[in-house]
Protein backbone atom coordinates (compact mmCIF):
# COMPACT_ATOMS: atom_id res chain seq x y z
CA UNK A 1 0.00 0.00 0.00
CA UNK A 2 1.87 3.07 1.22
CA UNK A 3 5.25 1.78 1.53
CA UNK A 4 4.86 0.66 -2.21
CA UNK A 5 4.05 4.21 -3.44
CA UNK A 6 6.99 5.16 -1.36
CA UNK A 7 8.88 3.11 -2.90
CA UNK A 8 8.07 3.88 -6.15
CA UNK A 9 8.86 7.51 -5.19
CA UNK A 10 12.03 7.10 -3.80
CA UNK A 11 13.83 8.30 -6.82
CA UNK A 12 11.74 10.89 -7.54
CA UNK A 13 11.88 12.35 -3.71
CA UNK A 14 15.62 12.17 -3.90
CA UNK A 15 15.76 14.34 -7.42
CA UNK A 16 13.60 16.81 -5.92
CA UNK A 17 10.81 15.97 -8.77
CA UNK A 18 8.17 15.11 -6.33
CA UNK A 19 5.48 18.05 -6.58
CA UNK A 20 5.04 19.10 -2.87
CA UNK A 21 1.92 17.78 -1.82
CA UNK A 22 3.43 13.67 -2.38
CA UNK A 23 6.82 15.07 -1.03
CA UNK A 24 5.32 16.03 2.32
CA UNK A 25 2.98 12.77 2.36
CA UNK A 26 6.21 10.69 1.95
CA UNK A 27 8.43 12.50 4.33
CA UNK A 28 5.76 11.43 6.96
CA UNK A 29 5.98 8.09 6.17
CA UNK A 30 9.08 7.95 5.81
CA UNK A 31 9.04 8.79 9.99
CA UNK A 32 6.91 6.47 11.21
CA UNK A 33 8.62 3.20 8.64
CA UNK A 34 12.01 1.73 9.28
CA UNK A 35 11.87 -0.60 5.93
CA UNK A 36 11.33 2.91 3.65
CA UNK A 37 13.51 4.66 5.35
CA UNK A 38 16.53 2.10 4.45
CA UNK A 39 15.53 1.94 1.35
CA UNK A 40 16.18 6.40 0.90
CA UNK A 41 19.54 5.62 3.01
CA UNK A 42 20.15 2.77 0.17
CA UNK A 43 19.09 5.34 -2.73
CA UNK A 44 21.14 7.93 -1.88
CA UNK A 45 23.91 5.36 -0.98
CA UNK A 46 24.07 4.52 -5.08
CA UNK A 47 23.73 8.53 -5.78
CA UNK A 48 26.87 8.96 -3.73
CA UNK A 49 28.14 6.02 -5.13
CA UNK A 50 27.59 7.41 -8.76
CA UNK A 51 29.54 10.30 -8.09
CA UNK A 52 33.29 8.47 -8.14
CA UNK A 53 32.59 9.55 -11.93
CA UNK A 54 32.09 13.16 -11.21
CA UNK A 55 31.33 15.87 -13.63
CA UNK A 56 34.34 18.25 -14.18
CA UNK A 57 34.77 21.71 -14.91
CA UNK A 58 36.07 22.36 -18.37
CA UNK A 59 39.44 23.77 -18.24
CA UNK A 60 39.64 27.41 -19.24
CA UNK A 61 42.26 26.55 -21.91
CA UNK A 62 39.94 23.96 -23.20
CA UNK A 63 36.75 26.82 -23.01
CA UNK A 64 38.99 29.73 -25.02
CA UNK A 65 40.38 26.24 -27.75
CA UNK A 66 37.11 25.38 -28.14
CA UNK A 67 35.73 29.15 -28.76
CA UNK A 68 38.44 30.11 -30.76
CA UNK A 69 38.27 27.09 -33.58
CA UNK A 70 34.56 27.81 -33.61
CA UNK A 71 35.27 31.28 -34.67
CA UNK A 72 37.40 30.16 -37.11
CA UNK A 73 34.33 27.79 -38.62
CA UNK A 74 32.06 30.74 -38.48
CA UNK A 75 33.93 32.66 -40.47
CA UNK A 76 33.15 30.17 -43.48
CA UNK A 77 30.01 29.18 -42.48
CA UNK A 78 26.72 30.65 -44.20
CA UNK A 79 23.62 30.77 -42.32
CA UNK A 80 20.91 28.64 -44.10
CA UNK A 81 18.41 30.33 -46.24
CA UNK A 82 20.89 33.65 -45.92
CA UNK A 83 19.14 34.81 -49.21
CA UNK A 84 15.69 34.11 -47.99
CA UNK A 85 16.32 36.38 -44.88
CA UNK A 86 18.05 39.36 -46.64
CA UNK A 87 14.28 39.36 -48.71
CA UNK A 88 12.09 38.81 -45.95
CA UNK A 89 13.79 39.91 -42.82
CA UNK A 90 11.29 41.78 -40.61
CA UNK A 91 13.55 44.57 -39.55
CA UNK A 92 15.17 45.46 -42.75
CA UNK A 93 11.44 45.19 -44.75
CA UNK A 94 9.79 47.80 -42.07
CA UNK A 95 12.56 50.09 -42.36
CA UNK A 96 12.98 50.32 -46.11
CA UNK A 97 9.04 50.74 -46.14
CA UNK A 98 8.26 54.26 -46.36
CA UNK A 99 9.64 55.08 -43.24
CA UNK A 100 11.47 58.19 -42.15
CA UNK A 101 15.18 57.57 -40.95
CA UNK A 102 13.95 59.14 -37.77
CA UNK A 103 11.06 56.86 -37.32
CA UNK A 104 12.77 53.96 -37.79
CA UNK A 105 15.47 54.52 -35.29
CA UNK A 106 12.51 55.03 -33.23
CA UNK A 107 11.19 51.77 -34.00
CA UNK A 108 14.25 49.88 -33.66
CA UNK A 109 14.63 51.29 -30.18
CA UNK A 110 11.22 50.19 -29.26
CA UNK A 111 11.42 46.96 -30.28
CA UNK A 112 15.01 46.12 -29.28
CA UNK A 113 16.09 48.14 -26.17
CA UNK A 114 12.37 47.47 -25.11
CA UNK A 115 14.77 44.32 -23.52
CA UNK A 116 18.25 45.10 -22.95
CA UNK A 117 19.86 43.17 -20.76
CA UNK A 118 17.10 41.43 -19.97
CA UNK A 119 15.79 45.05 -18.36
CA UNK A 120 14.08 47.95 -19.69
CA UNK A 121 14.58 51.34 -19.39
CA UNK A 122 12.02 53.40 -17.92
CA UNK A 123 13.22 56.45 -18.52
CA UNK A 124 10.38 59.10 -17.11
CA UNK A 125 10.28 62.02 -19.57
CA UNK A 126 10.05 64.99 -17.01
CA UNK A 127 6.77 66.42 -16.77
CA UNK A 128 4.68 64.27 -18.57
CA UNK A 129 1.38 64.42 -18.32
CA UNK A 130 0.50 61.26 -17.36
CA UNK A 131 -1.15 60.76 -14.36
CA UNK A 132 0.63 58.46 -12.07
CA UNK A 133 -0.99 57.01 -9.17
CA UNK A 134 -0.49 58.22 -5.88
CA UNK A 135 2.26 56.08 -3.63
CA UNK A 136 3.46 54.43 -6.92
CA UNK A 137 6.76 56.50 -7.10
CA UNK A 138 8.81 55.30 -10.08
CA UNK A 139 12.13 56.06 -9.75
CA UNK A 140 13.99 58.10 -12.43
CA UNK A 141 15.45 55.02 -13.92
CA UNK A 142 14.32 51.60 -13.27
CA UNK A 143 14.08 48.24 -14.66
CA UNK A 144 12.10 46.23 -16.23
CA UNK A 145 12.77 42.35 -15.66
CA UNK A 146 9.22 41.37 -17.32
CA UNK A 147 5.89 42.04 -18.13
CA UNK A 148 3.54 40.53 -15.54
CA UNK A 149 -0.18 41.00 -16.61
CA UNK A 150 -1.86 43.27 -18.34
CA UNK A 151 -5.79 44.83 -17.63
CA UNK A 152 -8.31 47.63 -18.63
CA UNK A 153 -10.20 48.59 -16.85
CA UNK A 154 -13.80 47.88 -18.85
CA UNK A 155 -15.02 50.63 -20.45
CA UNK A 156 -12.23 52.93 -20.17
CA UNK A 157 -8.76 54.48 -21.24
CA UNK A 158 -7.19 53.42 -18.15
CA UNK A 159 -4.61 50.19 -17.81
CA UNK A 160 -3.04 48.95 -15.62
CA UNK A 161 0.11 46.79 -16.26
CA UNK A 162 1.72 44.66 -13.65
CA UNK A 163 5.85 44.77 -14.39
CA UNK A 164 8.17 43.13 -12.49
CA UNK A 165 11.36 45.10 -11.40
CA UNK A 166 13.20 43.40 -8.06
CA UNK A 167 9.90 43.84 -6.66
CA UNK A 168 6.48 44.03 -9.04
CA UNK A 169 5.59 46.96 -9.49
CA UNK A 170 2.55 48.71 -11.55
CA UNK A 171 2.37 51.15 -14.12
CA UNK A 172 -1.05 52.84 -14.46
CA UNK A 173 -1.94 54.97 -16.83
CA UNK A 174 -4.00 55.74 -20.31
CA UNK A 175 -3.47 54.72 -23.50
CA UNK A 176 -2.25 57.28 -24.90
CA UNK A 177 0.92 57.25 -22.58
CA UNK A 178 3.82 56.71 -23.98
CA UNK A 179 4.93 54.63 -21.04
CA UNK A 180 2.34 52.61 -21.46
CA UNK A 181 2.05 52.46 -25.25
CA UNK A 182 6.33 51.22 -24.33
CA UNK A 183 5.19 48.63 -22.13
CA UNK A 184 2.43 47.22 -23.99
CA UNK A 185 4.59 46.92 -27.12
CA UNK A 186 7.73 45.09 -25.01
CA UNK A 187 4.49 42.74 -24.08
CA UNK A 188 3.21 42.07 -27.44
CA UNK A 189 6.87 41.19 -28.71
CA UNK A 190 9.01 40.03 -25.87
CA UNK A 191 6.31 37.69 -23.08
CA UNK A 192 6.74 34.03 -22.98
CA UNK A 193 3.60 34.41 -21.16
CA UNK A 194 1.08 34.12 -24.16
CA UNK A 195 -2.17 35.56 -22.05
CA UNK A 196 0.27 38.67 -21.70
CA UNK A 197 1.01 39.20 -25.24
CA UNK A 198 -2.73 38.10 -25.99
CA UNK A 199 -3.39 41.16 -23.49
CA UNK A 200 -1.28 43.50 -25.00
CA UNK A 201 -1.85 42.91 -28.56
CA UNK A 202 -5.71 43.31 -27.40
CA UNK A 203 -4.88 46.60 -25.96
CA UNK A 204 -2.84 47.84 -28.63
CA UNK A 205 -5.59 47.00 -31.67
CA UNK A 206 -7.67 49.60 -29.48
CA UNK A 207 -4.63 52.54 -31.49
CA UNK A 208 -3.65 50.86 -34.29
CA UNK A 209 -3.38 54.47 -35.56
CA UNK A 210 -0.08 54.97 -33.93
CA UNK A 211 2.69 53.60 -36.39
CA UNK A 212 4.45 52.08 -33.83
CA UNK A 213 1.70 49.82 -32.90
CA UNK A 214 1.10 48.85 -36.49
CA UNK A 215 4.28 47.50 -36.49
CA UNK A 216 3.81 45.67 -33.30
CA UNK A 217 0.40 43.80 -34.73
CA UNK A 218 1.88 43.33 -37.98
CA UNK A 219 4.92 41.77 -35.83
CA UNK A 220 2.50 40.01 -33.58
CA UNK A 221 0.34 38.59 -36.81
CA UNK A 222 3.81 37.53 -38.58
CA UNK A 223 5.66 36.09 -35.77
CA UNK A 224 3.96 35.03 -32.58
CA UNK A 225 3.68 31.32 -32.18
CA UNK A 226 -0.04 31.39 -30.64
CA UNK A 227 -2.70 31.92 -33.24
CA UNK A 228 -4.95 33.22 -30.62
CA UNK A 229 -2.61 36.46 -30.88
CA UNK A 230 -2.55 36.49 -34.39
CA UNK A 231 -5.84 36.22 -35.05
CA UNK A 232 -6.08 39.13 -32.37
CA UNK A 233 -3.85 41.14 -34.10
CA UNK A 234 -5.66 40.45 -37.28
CA UNK A 235 -8.67 41.87 -35.66
CA UNK A 236 -6.83 44.97 -35.03
CA UNK A 237 -5.19 45.34 -38.55
CA UNK A 238 -8.31 44.85 -40.26
CA UNK A 239 -10.01 48.13 -40.90
CA UNK A 240 -6.55 49.19 -42.00
CA UNK A 241 -5.90 46.34 -44.89
CA UNK A 242 -7.33 48.81 -47.52
CA UNK A 243 -5.59 52.10 -46.58
CA UNK A 244 -2.08 50.54 -45.41
CA UNK A 245 -0.14 48.64 -48.13
CA UNK A 246 1.39 47.09 -45.36
CA UNK A 247 -0.79 46.20 -43.21
CA UNK A 248 -2.61 44.55 -46.56
CA UNK A 249 0.73 42.68 -47.02
CA UNK A 250 1.32 41.30 -43.67
CA UNK A 251 -2.59 39.94 -43.93
CA UNK A 252 -1.37 38.80 -47.61
CA UNK A 253 1.36 37.01 -46.05
CA UNK A 254 -0.70 35.29 -43.31
CA UNK A 255 -3.12 34.18 -45.88
CA UNK A 256 -0.59 32.45 -47.73
CA UNK A 257 1.46 31.00 -44.63
CA UNK A 258 0.26 31.00 -41.30
CA UNK A 259 -0.03 27.11 -40.37
CA UNK A 260 -3.56 27.57 -38.62
CA UNK A 261 -6.55 27.76 -40.88
CA UNK A 262 -8.75 29.85 -38.67
CA UNK A 263 -6.45 32.49 -39.41
CA UNK A 264 -5.82 31.87 -43.22
CA UNK A 265 -9.50 32.21 -43.24
CA UNK A 266 -10.01 35.00 -41.30
CA UNK A 267 -7.10 36.95 -43.32
CA UNK A 268 -9.00 36.23 -46.47
CA UNK A 269 -11.98 37.36 -45.12
CA UNK A 270 -10.06 40.86 -44.39
CA UNK A 271 -8.73 40.85 -48.20
CA UNK A 272 -12.15 41.51 -49.50
CA UNK A 273 -12.68 45.07 -50.03
CA UNK A 274 -8.93 44.63 -51.79
CA UNK A 275 -9.26 41.85 -53.71
CA UNK A 276 -9.04 44.02 -56.73
CA UNK A 277 -4.89 44.96 -56.40
CA UNK A 278 -2.94 42.89 -58.57
CA UNK A 279 -0.98 41.44 -55.91
CA UNK A 280 -3.91 40.33 -53.81
CA UNK A 281 -5.54 38.73 -57.06
CA UNK A 282 -2.29 36.96 -58.09
CA UNK A 283 -2.75 35.16 -54.26
CA UNK A 284 -5.83 34.43 -54.82
CA UNK A 285 -5.79 32.37 -57.98
CA UNK A 286 -3.24 30.43 -56.53
CA UNK A 287 -5.11 29.37 -53.76
CA UNK A 288 -7.84 28.70 -55.99
CA UNK A 289 -5.70 26.04 -57.54
CA UNK A 290 -3.22 24.51 -55.27
CA UNK A 291 -4.73 24.77 -51.86
CA UNK A 292 -4.89 22.15 -49.65
CA UNK A 293 -7.33 23.57 -47.65
CA UNK A 294 -10.70 22.83 -49.03
CA UNK A 295 -12.00 25.74 -47.48
CA UNK A 296 -9.76 28.53 -48.34
CA UNK A 297 -9.81 27.12 -51.97
CA UNK A 298 -13.50 27.49 -52.44
CA UNK A 299 -13.42 30.76 -50.60
CA UNK A 300 -11.03 31.98 -52.92
CA UNK A 301 -12.76 31.01 -56.13
CA UNK A 302 -15.14 32.62 -54.64
CA UNK A 303 -14.07 36.05 -54.16
CA UNK A 304 -12.05 35.94 -57.67
CA UNK A 305 -15.28 34.98 -59.36
CA UNK A 306 -16.65 38.08 -58.16
CA UNK A 307 -14.10 40.12 -59.79
CA UNK A 308 -14.83 41.42 -63.12
CA UNK A 309 -12.41 40.01 -66.12
CA UNK A 310 -9.16 41.81 -67.04
CA UNK A 311 -7.15 41.40 -69.38
CA UNK B 1 8.29 31.37 -45.13
CA UNK B 2 8.78 30.28 -48.77
CA UNK B 3 10.73 32.22 -50.80
CA UNK B 4 8.81 31.77 -53.72
CA UNK B 5 5.76 32.99 -52.20
CA UNK B 6 7.13 37.04 -52.01
CA UNK B 7 9.49 37.13 -54.60
CA UNK B 8 7.24 38.41 -57.48
CA UNK B 9 4.48 40.64 -55.67
CA UNK B 10 6.51 42.71 -53.66
CA UNK B 11 9.73 44.98 -54.39
CA UNK B 12 11.99 44.82 -51.98
CA UNK B 13 13.78 48.05 -51.46
CA UNK B 14 17.56 47.74 -53.07
CA UNK B 15 18.80 49.68 -50.22
CA UNK B 16 17.93 46.90 -47.96
CA UNK B 17 20.57 44.43 -49.12
CA UNK B 18 23.25 47.10 -48.97
CA UNK B 19 22.48 48.20 -45.89
CA UNK B 20 22.94 44.55 -44.30
CA UNK B 21 26.07 44.44 -46.12
CA UNK B 22 27.26 47.40 -44.17
CA UNK B 23 26.03 46.59 -41.01
CA UNK B 24 27.92 43.04 -41.15
CA UNK B 25 31.08 44.63 -41.83
CA UNK B 26 31.68 45.77 -38.82
CA UNK B 27 32.17 42.24 -36.89
CA UNK B 28 32.66 42.46 -33.52
CA UNK B 29 32.47 46.68 -33.60
CA UNK B 30 29.40 45.60 -34.15
CA UNK B 31 26.97 48.53 -32.56
CA UNK B 32 23.91 46.34 -31.86
CA UNK B 33 25.85 43.72 -29.86
CA UNK B 34 28.33 46.53 -28.10
CA UNK B 35 25.18 48.44 -27.03
CA UNK B 36 23.70 45.53 -25.74
CA UNK B 37 27.10 44.37 -24.03
CA UNK B 38 27.00 47.61 -22.66
CA UNK B 39 24.34 46.55 -20.23
CA UNK B 40 25.98 43.79 -19.16
CA UNK B 41 26.34 45.50 -15.68
CA UNK B 42 22.84 44.99 -15.41
CA UNK B 43 23.02 41.24 -16.02
CA UNK B 44 22.81 39.08 -18.38
CA UNK B 45 22.22 40.04 -21.87
CA UNK B 46 18.81 38.57 -23.21
CA UNK B 47 18.71 35.15 -24.95
CA UNK B 48 15.70 36.33 -27.18
CA UNK B 49 17.50 39.65 -27.97
CA UNK B 50 20.56 37.73 -29.03
CA UNK B 51 18.76 34.96 -31.12
CA UNK B 52 16.92 37.93 -32.81
CA UNK B 53 20.09 39.74 -33.76
CA UNK B 54 21.74 36.56 -34.88
CA UNK B 55 18.63 35.52 -36.75
CA UNK B 56 19.37 38.90 -38.80
CA UNK B 57 22.89 37.43 -39.37
CA UNK B 58 24.86 39.24 -36.60
CA UNK B 59 27.56 36.71 -36.05
CA UNK B 60 29.13 38.81 -32.90
CA UNK B 61 25.63 38.38 -31.18
CA UNK B 62 25.56 34.56 -32.31
CA UNK B 63 29.00 34.15 -30.40
CA UNK B 64 27.55 36.28 -27.42
CA UNK B 65 24.56 33.55 -27.23
CA UNK B 66 27.32 30.55 -27.32
CA UNK B 67 29.22 32.13 -24.10
CA UNK B 68 26.24 31.80 -22.54
CA UNK B 69 26.16 28.30 -23.43
CA UNK B 70 29.52 27.02 -24.03
CA UNK B 71 30.59 25.85 -20.51
CA UNK B 72 27.44 23.86 -19.83
CA UNK B 73 27.73 21.92 -23.39
CA UNK B 74 31.30 21.09 -22.84
CA UNK B 75 30.64 19.94 -19.40
CA UNK B 76 27.74 17.78 -20.98
CA UNK B 77 30.13 16.50 -23.87
CA UNK B 78 33.26 15.78 -21.34
CA UNK B 79 31.67 13.79 -18.73
CA UNK B 80 29.59 11.61 -21.69
CA UNK B 81 32.64 10.60 -23.53
CA UNK B 82 35.01 11.37 -21.15
CA UNK B 83 37.44 12.63 -23.78
CA UNK B 84 38.23 16.13 -23.98
CA UNK B 85 39.21 15.94 -27.71
CA UNK B 86 35.89 14.33 -27.75
CA UNK B 87 33.70 17.11 -26.39
CA UNK B 88 35.48 19.63 -28.28
CA UNK B 89 34.12 18.05 -31.75
CA UNK B 90 30.97 17.97 -30.27
CA UNK B 91 31.21 21.21 -29.10
CA UNK B 92 31.94 22.49 -32.42
CA UNK B 93 29.20 20.59 -34.21
CA UNK B 94 26.46 21.89 -31.96
CA UNK B 95 27.69 25.37 -32.43
CA UNK B 96 27.93 25.11 -36.00
CA UNK B 97 24.63 23.23 -36.25
CA UNK B 98 22.84 26.02 -33.95
CA UNK B 99 24.36 29.13 -36.58
CA UNK B 100 23.03 27.47 -39.67
CA UNK B 101 19.81 26.99 -38.46
CA UNK B 102 19.00 29.58 -36.07
CA UNK B 103 17.07 31.03 -38.75
CA UNK B 104 13.93 28.50 -37.68
CA UNK B 105 14.06 28.85 -34.12
CA UNK B 106 10.22 29.95 -33.79
CA UNK B 107 10.94 30.80 -29.78
CA UNK B 108 8.32 27.99 -29.07
CA UNK B 109 11.05 26.57 -26.34
CA UNK B 110 13.41 28.42 -24.84
CA UNK B 111 16.95 28.76 -26.62
CA UNK B 112 18.36 26.66 -23.88
CA UNK B 113 16.44 23.43 -24.35
CA UNK B 114 16.88 23.85 -27.92
CA UNK B 115 20.68 23.89 -28.20
CA UNK B 116 20.55 21.08 -25.17
CA UNK B 117 18.41 19.22 -27.92
CA UNK B 118 21.02 20.30 -30.43
CA UNK B 119 23.97 18.74 -28.34
CA UNK B 120 21.55 15.80 -27.03
CA UNK B 121 21.14 14.45 -30.61
CA UNK B 122 25.08 14.66 -31.12
CA UNK B 123 25.50 13.24 -28.15
CA UNK B 124 23.60 10.34 -28.90
CA UNK B 125 25.06 9.70 -32.26
CA UNK B 126 28.05 9.73 -30.66
CA UNK B 127 26.94 7.17 -28.32
CA UNK B 128 25.32 4.98 -30.79
CA UNK B 129 28.52 5.12 -33.22
CA UNK B 130 30.30 3.69 -29.80
CA UNK B 131 27.87 1.19 -29.90
CA UNK B 132 28.40 -0.22 -33.02
CA UNK B 133 31.99 -0.14 -32.65
CA UNK B 134 32.00 -2.11 -29.53
CA UNK B 135 30.09 -4.89 -30.89
CA UNK B 136 32.86 -4.65 -34.19
CA UNK B 137 35.91 -3.58 -31.79
CA UNK B 138 38.99 -5.83 -31.42
CA UNK B 139 38.44 -6.76 -27.71
CA UNK B 140 41.25 -8.43 -24.97
CA UNK B 141 41.44 -9.83 -22.01
CA UNK B 142 43.94 -8.51 -19.14
CA UNK B 143 45.35 -10.20 -16.53
CA UNK B 144 42.92 -9.87 -14.31
CA UNK B 145 40.76 -11.81 -16.99
CA UNK B 146 38.31 -8.70 -17.39
CA UNK B 147 37.97 -8.11 -21.21
CA UNK B 148 38.97 -4.70 -22.68
CA UNK B 149 37.88 -2.53 -25.69
CA UNK B 150 41.35 -2.61 -27.34
CA UNK B 151 40.45 1.03 -28.91
CA UNK B 152 40.23 2.23 -25.75
CA UNK B 153 43.76 1.92 -24.39
CA UNK B 154 45.14 3.76 -27.48
CA UNK B 155 46.32 6.69 -25.82
CA UNK B 156 45.13 10.22 -27.43
CA UNK B 157 48.47 11.92 -28.89
CA UNK B 158 46.44 14.93 -30.36
CA UNK B 159 47.42 18.02 -28.97
CA UNK B 160 45.36 19.19 -26.09
CA UNK B 161 44.92 15.49 -24.44
CA UNK B 162 45.65 15.55 -21.43
CA UNK B 163 46.83 11.73 -20.34
CA UNK B 164 47.25 11.49 -17.05
CA UNK B 165 43.61 13.32 -16.54
CA UNK B 166 41.98 10.06 -18.82
CA UNK B 167 43.88 7.54 -16.99
CA UNK B 168 42.73 9.17 -13.49
CA UNK B 169 39.21 9.16 -14.69
CA UNK B 170 39.40 5.54 -16.08
CA UNK B 171 40.74 4.41 -13.23
CA UNK B 172 38.24 6.15 -10.45
CA UNK B 173 35.18 6.25 -13.20
CA UNK B 174 35.99 3.04 -14.91
CA UNK B 175 33.72 1.04 -12.68
CA UNK B 176 30.63 3.33 -13.36
CA UNK B 177 31.91 4.22 -16.97
CA UNK B 178 31.47 0.43 -17.52
CA UNK B 179 28.13 0.31 -15.79
CA UNK B 180 26.87 3.21 -17.97
CA UNK B 181 28.15 1.71 -21.26
CA UNK B 182 25.42 -1.21 -20.24
CA UNK B 183 22.70 1.24 -21.00
CA UNK B 184 20.89 2.33 -24.18
CA UNK B 185 22.24 5.49 -25.51
CA UNK B 186 18.23 7.07 -24.68
CA UNK B 187 18.54 5.81 -21.38
CA UNK B 188 22.51 6.86 -20.86
CA UNK B 189 21.11 10.50 -22.03
CA UNK B 190 18.19 10.58 -19.73
CA UNK B 191 20.51 9.49 -16.64
CA UNK B 192 23.05 12.22 -17.47
CA UNK B 193 21.15 14.67 -17.87
CA UNK B 194 19.15 14.06 -14.94
CA UNK B 195 21.73 12.85 -12.66
CA UNK B 196 24.42 14.37 -13.68
CA UNK B 197 24.18 17.90 -14.96
CA UNK B 198 20.36 18.54 -12.25
CA UNK B 199 18.37 19.22 -15.66
CA UNK B 200 14.61 18.28 -14.40
CA UNK B 201 12.86 15.86 -16.07
CA UNK B 202 10.41 17.88 -17.83
CA UNK B 203 13.34 19.72 -19.71
CA UNK B 204 14.84 16.55 -20.07
CA UNK B 205 11.60 15.45 -21.47
CA UNK B 206 11.56 18.46 -23.99
CA UNK B 207 15.00 18.01 -25.15
CA UNK B 208 14.77 14.51 -26.07
CA UNK B 209 11.02 15.36 -27.86
CA UNK B 210 8.89 13.27 -25.50
CA UNK B 211 7.05 13.53 -22.32
CA UNK B 212 8.06 14.07 -19.22
CA UNK B 213 6.28 10.58 -17.81
CA UNK B 214 8.88 8.78 -20.05
CA UNK B 215 11.84 10.24 -19.15
CA UNK B 216 10.49 9.84 -16.00
CA UNK B 217 10.17 5.40 -16.71
CA UNK B 218 13.58 6.00 -18.93
CA UNK B 219 15.24 7.31 -15.36
CA UNK B 220 13.76 4.36 -13.30
CA UNK B 221 14.63 1.60 -15.97
CA UNK B 222 18.38 3.09 -15.91
CA UNK B 223 18.51 3.22 -12.42
CA UNK B 224 17.39 0.26 -12.49
CA UNK B 225 20.38 -1.26 -14.49
CA UNK B 226 23.05 0.81 -13.05
CA UNK B 227 22.24 -0.59 -9.32
CA UNK B 228 22.43 -4.12 -11.17
CA UNK B 229 25.28 -3.55 -12.81
CA UNK B 230 27.16 -1.53 -9.99
CA UNK B 231 25.95 -4.62 -6.94
CA UNK B 232 28.47 -7.22 -8.37
CA UNK B 233 31.17 -5.27 -9.23
CA UNK B 234 31.87 -4.51 -5.28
Amino acid sequence: MKCEWVKENILLYVYNELPDDARYELEQHLARCGDCTAELKSARKFNALLSELPVEEPSPNLVASSRMRLQEALETTQQGGLWQRLVFDPGAWLRQVRFAPALAAAIFIVGFAGGVGATYKLVNNGGGASPVASGTSLPAQASVMGIQSISQEPGSNQVTIKYNTVSTQEAQGSLNDQRIQQLLLFAARNNYNSGVRMDSVDLLTQQPNDTHVREALIYALRYDSNPGVRLKALDGLGAYVKSDPRVRDAVLEGLLNDSNPGVRTEALHLLEPVRADSSVRAVLQRLAENDSNQYIKAQARNVLSQLPEFD
Amino acid sequence: MPAGAWAVPFAVGEGSLRERNREEASGTQDPTVRGLMAERSLGRIDDTLLVREAQRGNRAAFEELVRHYDQAVLRLAMHLTGSEHEAQDIYQDAFLKAYKSVGNFRFECSFYTWIYRIVTNLCLDHLRKKQVRKEEAPVATDPTGESYDLLEQVPDGRAGANPERDLMRRELGGRIGKALEKLTPRERMVFELRHYHGLKLRTVGEVLNTTEETAKNTLFRATQKLRGALADMR
